[in-house]
């Protein structure tokens, strides 16, 4: 009786789970090699402003240019070579944000659930101080005070969501340091440094992972809203926000400016969340 | 036994908040860029550099800065902003409302289209508009509500223009209220005009907040209604005749909603947060367009006051929903 | 088969009920109630005596469904309705007192509502009448400050006040049919007592049919006219109380007497069913389900 009930579900489950894993890769494969190889595939140099070719529509509206398949800007410049050369800076912030503020959040969580006591409660006071701010504002705050440039972005996202991981790391820490083997592991010797990483990590592990993803997404989103509010890295330089930004602006002349990097970011944030719920189920030992 | 809840909560609070303004009052002041100097027009001596620096109080310490800045705080003196020229309190009360507006208006969607999409996939549990609904609201959520905005603003503002994409009410509109609250005192004066007009260019903002929060509801309502509909008073309710519908309805929404009643609270902060970007984006003047600006200014005392008065915000809502949660459940009110 | 002009309560005929994958809860379960009578539905966990109220009421778990026989309800065909129509043909002739009176009501609605809503938004009587009702019946229950109780969230009430608050309302609408599915397993002793006192007060006054499922021999002696006996979803025996007890016919019905501590023979010491006599059982059951043919299109 319990099998026919477990096993339907669960098969469909499985059936779906590889397209969560495959849709996502398969975009983030575009936009990564779009990346890497910007200089070959973008047709035209992104910063290129040519004013005789502004306002060009996208390929299936009469009156564009050949060559010009997404269309132009204000400036002129070419909307697809923009998006190419963009996602290098997409995926850098989204690669290196992440990690940067998945280290210091596992860690802080990890230190906090597992020794507890005064750790704990200096982290998740200072968790709640920064949970009391409007994330957008602190983050609009912390580049004005840095100074804007992609270092800056980058600091800055760390600074805020650093207390994402914290949170959840925290709480699956002390779930997992009051399970028997963490005891029996700490009774036979091994120091709790070594616990931690031995013991406790790899079950943290799969939230971890998930969490990571959920935050390349996330920090894409920050990276153009920085730029949306001009306080990313300089306006020219081709990020996607910025081009939101300059489609916002010039929106009822030049709707293509802002909807084709929207659907890029769309896809890209959308990607990366299913891939971190994929993942997660996959790895987690209880799923299996 | 509830007071003394209360009593803790309100100290951790005050912790809080005191933790929040040491941190915006250090971060504003190691901030690069001279304000005074942006104030003064080019050519103005040392002198008159000094003179204003006196009169903000940038010529002390830091710490003396600090404690003469929370005396003012705790007296209600928010200071003077620099480049608006009026008192911080003034200006960020006047905005107050319209995000305020504007994020109760965010609440009332998300609920309202996240209980609907709960109870049909409850209704119709175990069917393909289950799935349907699982799916929508799966990919619904890990949409940030500044893409959603953006995804507003090209449809209905671009490419089916129905709805206005910025500001808060039609500039054309004579207002005389005596509050901001355009919507509240539109419509106890009966100038539906105002109400119609202020609702007409919120809607947008006020759904690119409510989507991720609506996806969230749905998915933790449906789940906690389907745990409540195995339990034996809604079988009970279906052999005395009820449908499926009411027994949803009657019986199992009242039971099933107090661990949604917690996330909305928790994640109503986050909406709130969520009002300065989008704002931002629709440029709707509220709270959080303000903040910008400040911080783009370098308007230390206003943003000061905005940030300071944002934590609070969050730091009431958390609190407000913990005695709400208290009084919405019968077994804990009198236990 | 024909409903004759004398309306039986409850007719259950050849009732089979299985899992998805086929394997029968049920077998040919039939069994009658004529008006006023109680009849005990008895057998030890697993032998699917919920199964047939359940169905009775359209409430059987969602993996399980009918595959063959016929319910029939006041002389109505439950089988042959659509699900609105038999919904509200229960509803109005049939009642269900709960196994658990913990989890029967709900805990955020007080008492009074849970009990006055269905007769007026089902049986559409006007608040007044089912108000007074209400009072009558929890009164009849031996509730004090009935008022009061109505006013009450359930985790203010005792469980055996729950029990007799879930009888009053189950006796309320005045239904011809009531299940009662173990409604004193979860209580303690002196409780169940006054509890099947009370069913059979309420059920005599009102001439209510009662078919009361449960495992307990002593439960059975007390209670009912009539005795079903089930074993893995099969009728062992069907007979009046007085002859179970003074004249079973079947070894399984006289293995569940022995087993029953008060009705064992005393010089003999008190002994579980034989596990030879289950496995005879089973075995014979596994060849009934071999030729089986039902239920498999």
């Amino acid at each position: 009786m319990a099998d026919t009930t477990l096993s339907a579900p669960r098969a469909r489950r499985s059936g779906k789970l590889n397209l969560r894993l495959w849709l996502p890769l398969l975009w983030l494969g575009i936009v990564a090699a779009a990346a890497i190889l910007a200089p070959l595939v973008a047709p035209h140099d992104p910063l290129e402003q040519d004013l005789m070719l502004e306002r060009l529509p996208p390929f299936f509206i009469a009156g564009t240019e050949p060559g010009y398949w997404l269309g132009t800007d204000s400036l002129g410049r070419d909307v697809l070579s923009r998006m190419i050369y963009g996602a290098r800076i997409a995926l850098f912030v989204s690669l290196i944000a992440a990690t940067v503020t998945c280290l210091f959040g596992s860690v802080l969580g990890l230190v906090a659930g597992y020794f507890g006591g005064w750790w704990d409660r200096v982290i998740s006071r200072l968790v709640d101080i920064w949970m009391a701010f409007p994330p957008v504002l602190f983050a609009v705050l912390l580049v004005a005070v840095m100074g804007t440039g992609l270092g800056s972005v980058i600091a800055a996202i760390a600074l805020i969501d650093w207390t994402r991981f914290a949170r959840v790391i925290r709480a699956e820490t002390m779930v997992q340091s009051r399970m028997d083997y963490v005891d029996s592991s700490r009774i036979g010797g091994a120091r709790r440094v070594a616990t931690l990483a031995s013991e406790i990590l790899p079950n943290v592990m799969p939230s971890i992972i998930a969490l990571l993803m959920l935050e390349m997404g996330i920090a894409v989103i920050v990276e153009a809203i920085l730029s949306f509010v001009n306080l990313s890295i300089s306006s020219d330089d081709p990020t996607w926000g910025s081009m939101i930004a300059e489609g916002r602006n010039a929106i009822h002349f030049a709707w293509w400016v802002l909807l084709f990097p929207l659907i890029a970011l769309f896809l890209t944030v959308l990607s990366f969340s299913t891939l971190g719920e994929g993942l997660k189920q996959r790895f987690d030992p209880v799923l299996q | 036994m509830l007071l003394k809840t209360v009593l803790i909560r309100l100290i951790t609070t005050a912790v809080t908040l005191f933790g929040v303004a040491v941190v915006v009052f250090t971060l504003v002041r190691v901030a690069p860029g001279n304000p005074i100097a942006m104030m003064l027009p080019p050519g103005a001596t040392e002198a008159d550099i000094e003179n204003l620096k006196a009169l903000y109080g940038f010529d002390k310490s830091l710490p003396q800065q600090f404690v003469i800045w929370l005396g003012g705080v705790l007296q209600g003196d928010f200071g003077t902003s620099i480049t608006l020229r009026q008192p911080v309190d003034q200006l960020v009360l006047g905005r107050l409302p319209a995000t305020l507006e504007l994020s109760l208006m965010a609440l009332l969607i998300a609920v309202a289209l996240g209980g609907i999409a709960a109870v049909i996939g409850a209704r119709k549990r175990g069917s393909g508009t289950e799935v349907g609904v699982d799916l929508v609201s799966g990919a619904v959520l890990s949409i940030p509500d500044f893409l959603w905005g953006l995804v507003f603003v090209l449809i209905f503002g671009v490419l089916w223009p129905v709805l206005s994409i910025s500001g808060r009410v039609d500039p054309r509109l004579d207002i005389d209220f005596t509050t901001n609250f355009y919507v509240f005192e539109g419509l106890l004066r009966g100038r539906f005009d105002v109400v119609g007009s202020t609702l007409a260019h919120m809607l947008m903002p006020a759904m690119s907040l409510a989507l991720p929060l609506a996806a969230m509801i749905a998915q933790l309502l449906k789940q906690n209604l389907k745990e409540v509909l195995v339990q034996d008073y809604t079988t009970l309710a279906r052999v005395r005749g009820f449908g499926e519908t009411a027994v949803i309805l009657r019986e199992a929404l009242r039971n099933a909603a107090l661990p949604t009643l917690t996330l909305v609270g928790v994640q109503f902060t986050f909406l709130i947060g969520g009002t300065v970007i989008v704002e931002r984006l629709f440029a709707y003047e509220g709270l959080g367009n303000m903040a910008i600006d400040a911080v783009i200014n370098r308007d230390l005392p206003l943003i000061q006051g905005i940030v300071l008065l944002f934590a609070a915000l969050f730091i009431v809502i958390n609190l407000i929903v913990d005695l709400s949660y208290t009084l919405l459940n019968p077994r804990l009110r009198h236990g | 088969m024909t409903v004759t002009n004398h309306k039986t309560a409850l007719d259950v005929i050849k009732l089979n009920i299985a899992l998805p994958n086929g394997v029968r809860i049920l077998r040919d379960v039939s069994l009658s109630l004529e008006p006023g009578e109680v009849r005990a539905l008895v057998g030890e966990s697993g032998a699917g005596k919920s199964m047939i109220g359940k169905a009775v009421l359209g409430i059987l778990p969602g993996n399980l469904r009918v595959t063959e026989g016929e319910i029939i309800l006041e002389g109505q065909h439950l089988n042959a309705m659509t699900p609105w129509t038999r919904r509200s043909t229960v509803a109005q002739t049939a009642a269900l007192i709960p196994q658990d009176p913990l989890t029967a009501l709900n805990p955020v609605r007080k008492i009074g509502p849970q009990i006055i809503d269905p007769l007026i938004r089902i049986h559409g009587w006007s608040a007044d009448k089912a108000k007074a009702r209400a009072l009558d019946l929890l009164d009849r229950v031996h509730i004090r400050a009935p008022e009061r109780v109505m006013n009450s969230y359930p985790h203010e009430l005792s469980g055996g006040m729950r029990q007799r608050i879930l009888i009053a309302a189950a006796f309320a609408p005045s239904p011809r049919l009531i299940v009662a599915d173990e409604p004193t397993t979860a209580l303690d002793v002196t409780v169940q007592k006054q509890i099947l006192r009370l069913i059979r007060e309420l059920q005599r006054e009102t001439g209510t049919a009662v078919l009361f499922v449960t495992h307990d021999m002593g439960v059975v002696a007390k209670i009912s006219q009539k005795v079903t006996v089930l074993f893995a979803g099969k009728v062992m025996e069907d007979a009046t109380t007085r002859e179970v007890f003074t004249n079973p016919q079947h070894p399984y019905t006289r293995a569940l007497i022995a087993a029953t501590p008060s009705y064992a023979d005393l010089e003999r010491p008190f002994s579980p069913v034989p596990a030879s006599l289950i496995s005879d059982l089973h075995q014979q059951i596994a060849q009934d389900d071999a030729l089986y043919q039902g239920g498999s299109r």
